[in-house]
């Protein structure tokens, strides 16, 4: 307290002074989440979410939910203990995905001409969302970890899917079927992606048939749970090393 | 305190560099690895020949093949995985043409293919025009384990603009789309919706004050004032809003899309090979030196004519290099000049050979390309061997196939 009354004369100037500051926090957490959050994804998610052929049924639906529930689950830490804001997992996807669809639209596009309808993001907002919103409710990180953790890895493919239906639809191609995501990754040459290293529609799951996504889903929420508690203790952990290192404020 | 300053100055800086680098994340477009990709790479693996580029200026919307054949070369380096798992590639910077199809053996290729060594394949790859500008386009293998096999490329001019370009598709359910912009609308629509939603949800706590009064109202115990029963009501209408949204466009959209099949992966086997005519020529390589100041190899072959027509040695061809002596054969398939030496083979005594015969002779192959394509690294390997395909002629005009694959020694002098 007496570091902000020195400084200020007047409380409606501490007030500006304090709005001035939620900006520059605000700024700071954004790109540093953005940046982090996205170079993260890359590394892990990588070319699950770069192409359209990649986004199968098994594969994606798995491996999305549970390499993208990280930081928001950090800055959730943050965000909630130390100042009850209920938005940290819902900054970071809108991170996220404005450094994705600047760097899918600048350089896939503008620099390599990729189509943007082959290389767009996935959308993790609808989960995010949620996931907020059973922070708030429940003040919990249990709760948020098993029911918000499994809703998460649940709403990430019927989020995605009114985007990737579309393209699922099957061509006969020169004596071949296959979905126009597949044609899509076959006409626009990649020559340093080659078909091969192409991870999809592999796994142990074939005995549910043709349902697999919902199987798929549910693994991928119940890994998200244990990745949420994971990364919502190195978030704690984290925040300790406050921005602000007066523990006096 | 001092040192904490500076791990917080530090991690930002990291932490901005690492944005950096992910927003300039672009996927490797580049084709030009031909040069730098080891020689006996290039030399032992897959050899390509009678290739043969279609057109060298085509426009927008226009197509045209590169063909040939593939020698999958027997003698396959043991550092390199055998070519189990392969994938025709094509060796352009991106997607300035479309791949509108490749075929091996007359097979559709888009999935990756087993491939069995000392087999000759015939390949076919239709290129569809679509980015204008000078582009060097290269046969090229992936091997899985083994990485891009690059081949020869060739200049090739797009004319025209991309604006033009159209990718039309008719599907399985009998509309017909243009790929290169289809369902476009679609993503952004959605993608806006849920940014719309998410900068509302945003907005909703960050018109408040924030950091400072809240951090302020944590400490001082009195957290639970900072949610309201008003704000609790928001939130249950943002999270069932976005339940019954995504429940809402799942149906929409499968009512829209009745019939969608999951994408399609899985290895191709038993491609159908190309019969070379039988070799009745058999080579023996006593010995071999690379004369480094002269740019030029050369090879002391014992050959014997098992056959019943004269034949003649008239190509000599290395990754893609070719080395031809022009009394006996010359090039009419308009091959990459920076490729073809076409005086570049000079035999000691190229007289027929005739059926039954054995002669032993000093075969020079010298061209620039040793130097350009740096093959001559070779003799910096640690298995410094070379290999390659030798062509024979009979009098008529039928060709035979030999390889070859000995060790190399450098000269200096
Ligand atoms: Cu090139």
């Amino acid at each position: 307290m007496s570091a902000s009354q020195s400084a200020v004369r007047s409380r409606a100037e501490a007030v500006q002074v304090s709005r001035t500051f939620d900006w520059m926090i605000l700024f700071t957490l954004f790109t540093a989440v953005l940046g982090g959050y996205h170079i993260h994804y890359m590394l892990t998610g990588g070319d699950w979410d770069f192409w359209t052929d990649w986004k199968d049924r098994r594969l994606w639906v798995t491996v999305a939910p549970i390499v993208s529930i990280t930081f928001p689950a950090a800055v959730q830490a943050c965000l909630w203990w130390r100042y009850r804001l209920p938005v940290g997992a819902t900054i970071s996807v809108v991170a996220l995905m404005i450094g994705e669809w600047i760097n899918r639209y600048l350089n896939f596009w503008g620099w390599t001409y990729f189509p943007v309808n082959i290389c767009f993001p996935s959308n993790l907002l609808p989960g995010a969302i949620v996931l907020d919103v059973i922070l708030m409710l429940g003040n919990s990180m249990t709760l948020t970890a098993v029911v918000g953790g499994l809703a998460y890895g649940l709403l990430f493919y019927p989020g995605n899917w009114p985007v990737i239906a579309p393209l699922h639809v099957p061509v006969e191609y020169n004596g071949m079927m296959m979905t126009l995501a597949d044609l899509q990754g076959y006409h626009y040459v990649r020559t340093g992606t080659p078909e091969y290293i192409r991870m999809v529609e592999k796994g142990t799951l074939r005995t549910f048939g043709k349902d697999v996504a919902p199987v798929s889903a549910f693994f991928s929420g119940f890994v998200s749970i244990i990745i949420y508690f994971l990364w919502h203790f190195f978030g704690r952990w984290f925040a300790k090393t406050d921005f602000i290192a007066d523990d006096n404020l | 305190m001092k040192i904490k300053d500076k791990v917080a100055k530090l991690s930002f800086v990291a932490l901005l560099i690492t944005m950096t680098a992910a927003m300039f994340y672009a996927p490797t477009a580049s084709a030009h690895g031909e040069k730098s990709q080891a020689a006996f790479m290039r030399m032992r693996t897959i050899h390509w020949f009678d290739l043969h580029w279609s057109k060298e200026e085509v426009a927008v919307n226009d197509t045209m093949t590169l063909n040939g054949k593939f020698l999958v070369f027997a003698g396959w380096p043991e550092t390199v995985d055998k070519p189990e798992v392969s994938f025709l590639n094509i060796g352009i910077p991106g997607p300035v043409f479309i791949r509108a199809g490749s075929w091996i053996g007359g097979q559709l290729v888009p999935r990756s293919v087993s491939l069995e060594l000392g087999e000759t394949y015939e390949f076919k790859v239709l290129l569809k025009a679509r980015r204008p500008g000078d582009w060097h386009v290269h046969s090229m293998m992936n091997v899985q384990g083994g990485g891009p096999i690059i081949g020869p490329g060739k200049w090739v001019t797009i004319t025209g603009s991309m604006a033009d370009f159209v990718n039309p598709v008719t599907t399985l359910t009998g509309q017909t789309i243009d790929l290169e912009n289809y369902a476009l609308d679609n993503v952004y629509f959605w993608h806006a919706v849920w940014f719309a939603i998410a900068f509302a949800w945003l907005l909703f706590w960050i018109k408040r004050p924030m950091f400072v009064p809240r951090h302020i109202a944590v400490s001082t115990g009195k957290a639970n004032s900072l949610i309201s029963a008003g704000d609790k009501k928001v939130g249950m209408a943002f999270a069932l809003g976005t339940i019954v949204i995504v429940a809402a466009s799942m149906g929409s959209t499968n009512e829209k899309y009745p019939v969608t099949t999951p994408l399609q992966a899985g290895l191709l086997r038993g491609m159908k090979t190309f019969q070379m005519p039988e070799a009745t020529v058999s080579v023996k390589v006593d010995d071999a030196t690379y004369r480094v100041p002269g740019r030029a190899m050369q090879m002391t072959l014992t050959m014997t004519n098992n056959g019943d027509s004269a034949v003649r040695l008239g190509e000599f061809n290395t990754a893609g290099v070719r080395f031809l002596d022009p009394a006996v054969h010359e090039d009419d398939t308009n091959y990459p000049d920076d490729l073809l030496a076409e005086e570049g083979l000079t035999v000691s005594d190229n007289s027929p050979l005739a059926p039954g015969e054995t002669r032993t002779v000093e075969v020079t192959a010298s061209d620039a390309a040793w130097e350009v394509y740096r093959l001559a690294d070779l003799i910096y390997d640690p298995d410094s061997r070379f290999a390659g395909l030798l062509f024979f002629w009979d009098a008529k005009g039928a060709r035979q196939l030999v390889t070859v694959d000995a060790p190399l020694i450098p000269t200096f002098i």
